[in-house]
C-alpha cells in the first residue's frame, strides 16, 4: 500500500473528500498561477484531529498542504503537480472560543472567515481591525500565515501585530499551544512569531488569539484628488497630526485605476466632478463620541485645499456613499482582470519614498517603451503600493505579462530595492516569488530561514516547496 | 418657484440596529446618523430643479434635537440655500406631528413643492408626505421615479404593478421620492466649506404652534428571531415529509 492509502485509510472517512469534482476546488490558486494535483482532501473539524493528521503523515512521510479560503495571491496554498501531497483544509475549525471584551481579545479558530470573525466583535460592541478586501472569504489560519496586511495597517498594523496568542500543530505532531491572550509575556523565544507568515511551511496554525478594538462611534471618510503626487507625504502627516493620530486608512488610488474600473462597470460614477492624475480614499475613526473628528478633517481639508496639496475631493454623507467610496478602491483589480488581467507588482518602500518611487517607476515603465495600462494603488501610510501593469490595448495579455515580466519587472523591483525597499509587502512568497526571495532575500537571513525549517520540519513534510526551496 | 425639502436625521443606513436591553426602544447612544438616504434624493432633485433653472431656491428643513443641524449642514453641502431647524428635545417625532410642523413651515415660506422622502429608513412609516399633502389640501404624487416641471404643472413618473404610471399635478404640490429618482451627488469640499457660512434659521414647535406630545404608544421593541439551523435530509421522499409536517405542502 502506497503512503497516501496508508494515511487515508487510517483516518476516519468524513474527514476525507476523494470526489474528484471537490477535490478540484481546492487545486487551483485565487489568481490561477497553478492547478496542482491531490487524490484527497482532508477536512478536520477539531484541533486533536488535525493533530492525528500531521502525526500520521509524519509517520507515513506524506506531506500536507495546509489551506483556509484559497486566496492566496502567490498561490502558497496549492499543492504541487506530482499528486504526492495531501490539501489539508482547516474550514471547517470555525468555531469563535472566546471574547473577553474587558481584555479586548477574541480567541478563534483557523477556519474563521475573517468577515465572521469581524461580526462576532461587533455583536459583542467591539472591532477587529484586521480587514482586507477578501475578508468575504479569507481565513483566519492563512491571514495569519501570510501575516496579511489591508487597509487599516497604517493604525492597527499587520496581521501579525495583532496575535496576542497562537495554537498550532508542530510538523512532529505536537501541540504548540501559547494561545493564551497576553500582551506581556516575556518567557524565551516568542515562538509564535515564527508561524506567523511562515505560509505553513513550519506547522499548523489551528488557533489564536487577536487583540481587539473599540468601535468607532465616528467615522469620517474622504476622497480627494491630488496634483502632485509628492504632497502625499505631507497630507498623510498633517491628517494624522489634526485629527491626534486618528486616521485609519490613507489609500491611493491612481487615476489609470480609476479610470480602468469606470470603464468597466459603466453604472459607477466619478466621486469628484474635476479629474485628478491621483486620488486618495481617506477615512479617520473614532471610538469617542465627543472628541471632534469632523471638526478636525474639516480644518485638515480647509488647510489641504488652501495649500494647494488637494485640488479636489468630497466627504461621505453617510454610509451608503462610504460604501461607493470604498466600492471603488476595492474593485480596481476587479477592474484589471476585465481588462485581462494585470502583472502585479507588490511592492514596499520607506513612507517618505513611496511617491518617488510611483513617480520613477513608471518613468521607467515609459523608458522601456513599456506601453501597459499603469494601475497604481496602495497604502501610502505603509509604504505599500501595488504597481500594476495591464497590458495595452490590442495586445494580448497573455504574451504581454511574460514579455513584461521579464524585461521590465526586474528593473521595477531594482528601484524599490536601492530605494531602501522590499520586493513583497504584504502577499507573501508562495511559490511565485521564490526567485525574487534568491535574488534579493539577505543571504544570511536566508540561511536562518533554511535552519529553521530543517529544525522544525526535518523530513520537509509542511507546505514543501513554498517559501523555503525544496 | 421655492422647493421644501425636508430632511430626516437617522441611524446610519451601515449601523446594525440594536434594540436597548429594556426594549423601550432602539439604542442611539454614541450610534452614527445620518440624512435618511431617501431625503437625500429629494434634495437631489430639487437641486437638479434648480440647476436646470426651474426652481430659484431650495429650504432644507428638519426637525430633531441638537445635532440635527448637521443633518440640515450636509443638504446645504448638497446645494440648499438655507435651512430652518425645528429644535426638539427629543428624537422620533411622529410622522402627524411633523406634517403639523412642515405645514406651519409651507405657511411661512409658501413654496410651490414640497419634495420628501417616501420613508424613513429608521421607522419605515411612509406617512409624513401624505399627511402633509393632506393637511395642506394640495396634490401629492408618491414614489415618483421621474419628475417634469412644467408650466403651473408638474408630471411625475410612479413605478407601479405592471408599468409606469404618470400624474400630472397642478403646482403646488406634494412629491415623495423613490430610490430609482436619481442618484445623489457628492458634496464638494469647496461646496462642503461654503455650506458652513449658510444660515440656518432655529424654530421651536410652541412657536409653530403644534404640540408634540406623542400619540403613539410603543408597547415593546424586539429584534427578529434568530435563524434555527437547517437539516440535511437523505432523500426526496424525506424532504417531502418535512415539507408536509410543517404544513407548506
Amino acid at each position: 500500500m502506497d503512503p497516501i492509502n496508508r494515511v487515508l485509510g487510517s483516518l476516519p472517512a468524513e474527514l476525507i473528500v476523494t470526489d474528484p469534482d471537490v477535490v478540484a476546488r481546492y487545486l487551483t490558486d485565487f489568481r490561477h498561477f497553478r492547478t496542482g494535483a491531490a487524490r484527497a482532501v482532508l477536512r478536520p473539524r477539531s484541533t486533536a484531529e488535525v493533530q492525528a493528521i500531521v502525526a500520521l503523515c509524519a509517520e507515513h512521510r506524506v506531506p500536507l498542504v495546509p489551506q483556509g479560503g484559497n486566496t492566496s495571491y502567490c498561490a502558497a496554498a496549492t499543492p504541487s503537480t506530482d499528486g504526492g501531497e495531501l490539501v489539508l483544509s482547516l474550514e471547517r475549525l470555525n468555531a469563535v472560543r472566546a471574547i473577553d471584551a474587558a481584555n479586548l481579545s477574541l480567541t478563534a479558530e483557523a477556519g474563521c472567515v475573517l468577515s465572521v470573525l469581524q461580526d462576532a466583535a461587533d455583536d459583542a460592541g467591539l472591532m477587529l481591525p484586521l480587514d482586507l478586501g477578501s475578508r468575504q472569504s479569507c481565513q483566519l489560519g492563512g491571514a495569519l500565515s501570510t501575516n496579511a496586511g489591508g487597509i487599516s495597517v497604517l493604525k492597527y498594523g499587520m496581521a501579525r501585530d495583532l496575535v496576542l496568542g497562537l495554537e498550532a500543530v508542530l510538523p512532529d505532531g505536537q501541540l504548540l499551544n501559547v494561545l493564551q491572550p497576553l500582551r506581556k509575556n516575556n518567557t524565551g523565544y516568542d515562538v509564535k512569531q515564527v508561524l506567523l507568515g511562515a505560509e505553513g511551511t513550519l506547522g499548523i496554525i489551528t488557533a489564536a488569539s487577536l487583540k481587539l478594538a473599540r468601535k468607532p462611534a465616528q467615522t469620517v471618510t474622504a476622497f480627494l484628488a491630488i496634483d502632485d503626487i509628492a504632497a502625499l507625504t505631507t497630507l498623510l502627516a498633517r491628517a494624522q497630526t489634526l485629527t491626534g493620530e486618528n486616521i485609519t486608512s490613507f489609500e491611493y488610488v491612481s487615476h489609470h485605476s480609476l479610470s480602468l474600473l469606470l470603464a468597466a462597470q459603466p453604472g459607477l460614477r466619478h466621486p469628484l466632478e474635476t479629474a485628478g492624475p491621483h486620488y486618495v480614499l481617506m477615512e479617520a475613526q473614532s471610538c469617542s463620541p465627543l472628541l471632534g473628528l469632523e471638526e478636525a478633517m474639516a480644518a485638515f481639508l480647509e488647510e489641504a485645499m488652501g495649500e494647494g496639496w488637494v485640488s479636489d475631493g468630497t466627504l461621505a454623507n453617510g454610509g451608503q456613499q462610504r460604501d461607493q467610496l470604498w466600492y471603488l478602491r476595492e474593485h480596481i483589480p476587479e477592474a484589471e482582470v476585465a481588462n485581462g488581467g494585470s502583472l502585479k507588482h507588490d511592492v514596499s518602500v520607506p513612507t517618505s519614498a513611496l511617491p518617488a518611487f510611483i513617480t520613477r517607476a513608471s518613468a521607467l515603465v515609459e523608458e522601456q517603451g513599456a506601453g501597459g495600462r499603469l494601475s497604481i494603488y496602495g497604502h501610502v501610510g505603509d509604504g505599500n503600493v501595488h504597481f500594476n501593469v495591464v497590458a495595452p490595448l490590442g495586445a494580448e495579455p497573455a504574451v504581454y505579462k511574460p514579455w513584461f515580466e521579464r524585461e521590465v519587472s526586474p528593473r521595477l523591483y531594482d528601484l524599490a530595492v536601492a530605494m531602501g525597499g522590499s520586493f513583497g509587502a504584504e502577499y507573501g512568497i508562495g511559490t511565485v516569488k521564490l526567485d525574487l526571495l534568491d535574488r534579493y532575500g539577505d543571504k544570511a537571513k536566508l540561511s536562518v530561514m533554511r535552519a529553521l525549517k530543517a529544525a522544525l520540519d526535518p523530513a520537509n513534510l509542511m507546505n514543501p516547496g513554498k517559501v523555503v526551496r525544496n | 418657484m421655492k422647493i421644501l425639502v425636508p430632511v430626516k436625521r437617522v441611524v446610519d443606513y451601515n449601523v446594525k440596529i440594536r434594540v436597548k436591553a429594556d426594549g423601550s426602544g432602539v439604542e442611539l447612544t454614541n450610534i452614527k446618523m445620518s440624512m435618511n438616504p431617501f431625503d437625500e434624493i429629494a434634495v437631489e432633485e430639487a437641486l437638479r430643479l434648480k440647476e436646470a433653472g426651474k426652481a430659484t431656491e431650495v429650504v432644507a428643513v428638519s426637525i430633531g434635537p441638537v445635532k440635527t443641524d448637521e443633518t440640515i449642514r450636509t443638504a446645504l453641502a448638497m446645494g440648499a440655500d438655507r435651512g430652518i431647524w425645528v429644535k426638539t428635545e427629543e428624537a422620533g417625532i411622529e410622522p402627524l406631528t411633523v406634517a403639523k410642523l412642515l405645514k406651519a413651515i409651507v405657511a411661512s415660506e409658501g413654496p410651490s413643492l414640497v419634495i420628501l422622502g417616501k420613508q424613513a429608513i429608521d421607522d419605515d412609516c411612509n406617512q409624513t408626505g401624505q399627511m402633509l399633502a393632506a393637511l395642506l389640501g394640495w396634490p401629492q404624487a408618491t414614489f415618483a421615479s421621474k419628475v417634469v416641471v412644467g408650466d403651473g404643472t408638474v408630471d411625475v413618473t410612479r413605478e407601479i404593478d405592471g408599468g409606469l404610471q404618470t400624474l400630472r399635478l397642478a403646482l403646488p404640490a406634494v412629491l415623495t421620492t423613490d430610490l430609482r429618482l436619481n442618484e445623489p451627488r457628492y458634496a464638494s469640499l469647496p461646496n462642503i466649506m461654503k455650506a458652513k457660512k449658510k444660515p440656518i434659521e432655529e424654530k421651536s414647535a410652541a412657536e409653530l404652534g403644534v404640540d408634540l406630545a406623542p400619540r403613539l404608544e410603543i408597547l415593546a421593541t424586539t429584534e427578529p428571531a434568530g435563524r434555527t439551523g437547517g437539516i440535511k435530509v437523505a432523500s426526496a421522499a424525506e424532504l417531502v415529509g418535512h415539507l408536509k409536517q410543517a404544513g407548506v405542502l
